[in-house]
């Protein structure tokens, strides 16, 4: 059971973004501004402040789950603005 | 006569072979009380036959099907004291899988086993692990325990089993394919995410409600429904389903497993719980889940007639508005390769948000479009 190529990919491959809080190295691909695939890494993971905060709430019975980093939300932004991220679709909905 | 550019351009479907292991983690055999009748039953899957059965301490035990001696099948055979007996010649078998009594022989072959599988009882229902290695189910993956299914509060089980033929990839793609909640189970997607890390993979979606497919003369309407539903391992998904009313939020958990038959046929099984509230006493949250099983019941109907036509597909042609279908099949990967084989790129975290704004655009349209037309209709029809 071969796992293919995203045909998506071709137009617009993931390109590496850093958090600028923590340094987790992770890809990225925007479709447009509000959709977004974040690729990370088990080292990121380890290094994600809001991801290591939530470990340690659930091992007190918290059970909410991480959706997402807000610091790296931010540098994913950032990233876009830079012009560093392109975003396939420019003039896609906000 | 056809020229060489446009045969160039025809995309193939690339379909493989179905894979001839099945899947590694635990899979629901269904509800606890189905099987604690003190009788054999027996269980097609992975392509084997099993003898699931209760002993007079309650245990439930699951083995290979058929016994070591002259190949006799247990399922057919009796349940005495904690033991399965052979049919053929009484031969007793263990839970351990261990051959423990020969009746009519002076010595017991007791180092003889026979397949044993390690079991889990949670929340009403059973649970075998399945490993083509064999290894016993590591620690840390586990089934999630389900507060409403053991709460007084709740509603009890309403369970349904069916069988699918075809292989059951087809049901795990449900998982990112947000454009199919509209065109197949006529919901309105207006959120969508995706996070698979390590054996869990999510979907979170928001739906508001398809008022062309509403019946007006209803009285109470469903403004939307919240899900977090998310596979815990390969066949086992619980989702966390709520109900928006105009006056309160419905809570609803909804299973969603399977366990394979062979390759090319699955057993679908899905279960219900309501939460009994103010607005929801005993009687009418029965109703509820009875309704929302019958509801369930019609969605996986509508997949099973598109999967009795689809062909399997490989290489699906994507447009920006379709999920992560490649990232899926990488993480559903991990459970047909060796432990060993497990590649970081199967279980590291990936997220996904995807913006539905576009495709609500066109899906309000044909909406508005139904709408219209009922609307027609029904002045025709004074």
């Amino acid at each position: 059971m071969a796992v293919r190529y995203d045909n998506r990919l071709d137009d617009m491959p993931m390109v590496p973004v850093d958090c600028l809080r923590c340094g987790a190295a992770v890809r990225v691909r925007k479709s447009c501004w509000s959709q977004t695939s974040v690729q990370w890494t088990g080292t990121a993971l380890g290094r994600c402040e809001e991801r290591c905060t939530l470990t340690q709430l659930a091992a007190h019975g918290d059970r909410s789950l991480f959706l997402a980093c807000s610091a790296l939300n931010g540098a994913i932004d950032d990233a876009v603005r830079a012009g560093t991220l392109p975003v396939v679709d420019g003039v896609c909905s906000d | 006569m056809t020229a060489q550019s446009e045969t160039d351009d025809v995309r193939l479907i690339e379909a493989g072979s179905v894979p001839t292991r099945f899947a590694r983690g635990w899979h629901c055999l269904g509800l606890i009380r189905d099987f604690a009748d003190g009788k054999p039953h027996q269980i097609n899957a992975f392509g084997q036959k099993l003898v699931v059965f209760s002993g007079e301490d309650g245990t439930i035990s699951v083995l290979d099907g058929y016994c070591r001696h002259m190949g006799g099948d247990l399922s057919q055979g009796t349940v005495k004291g904690n033991e399965i007996a052979c049919p053929f010649h009484d031969w007793r078998w263990g839970g351990d899988g261990r051959c423990k009594l020969v009746p009519y022989a002076k010595r017991t072959p007791r180092l003889a086993r026979t397949a044993a599988w390690p079991t889990l009882q949670q929340d009403g229902m059973l649970f075998v692990w399945n490993d083509p290695e064999h290894k016993e189910p590591p620690q840390d993956v586990t089934i999630p325990r389900i507060e409403g299914a053991t709460s007084d509060n709740w509603t009890d089980w309403h369970w349904y089993t069916t069988v699918v033929h075809t292989n059951c990839r087809e049901i795990i793609d449900n998982v990112v394919d947000m454009a199919h909640f509209f065109y197949i189970h006529g919901s309105m997607p207006t959120h969508f995410k995706n996070i698979f890390e390590g054996h869990v993979a999510t979907q979170y979606m928001k739906s508001a409600g398809r008022p062309d497919l509403s019946d007006p003369e209803e009285g109470v309407t469903i403004l939307g429904t919240t899900s977090l539903a998310a596979y815990h391992g390969p066949s086992f998904m619980v989702d966390e389903l709520t109900y928006h009313y105009e006056d309160f939020d419905q809570r609803t958990v909804l299973i969603n497993c399977h366990y394979p038959i062979d390759e090319n046929s699955f057993v679908l099984q899905y279960g219900i719980v309501v939460e009994k509230n103010p607005s929801m006493p005993d009687e009418l949250a029965v109703e509820t889940a009875v309704a929302l099983g019958d509801f369930v019941k019609m969605g996986f109907e509508q997949d099973v007639e598109i999967w009795r036509s689809k062909t399997r597909i490989d290489n699906p042609l994507l447009v920006e508005e379709d999920g992560p279908v490649y990232q899926l099949r990488r993480w559903y990967e991990q459970f047909y390769v060796d432990v060993a084989d497990v590649a970081s790129d199967m279980v590291d975290r990936f997220e996904f948000e995807l913006d539905t704004t576009r495709p609500r655009e066109a899906w309000m349209k044909e909406v508005e479009a139904n709408v219209a037309a009922r609307a027609a209709m029904s002045d025709s029809m004074r």
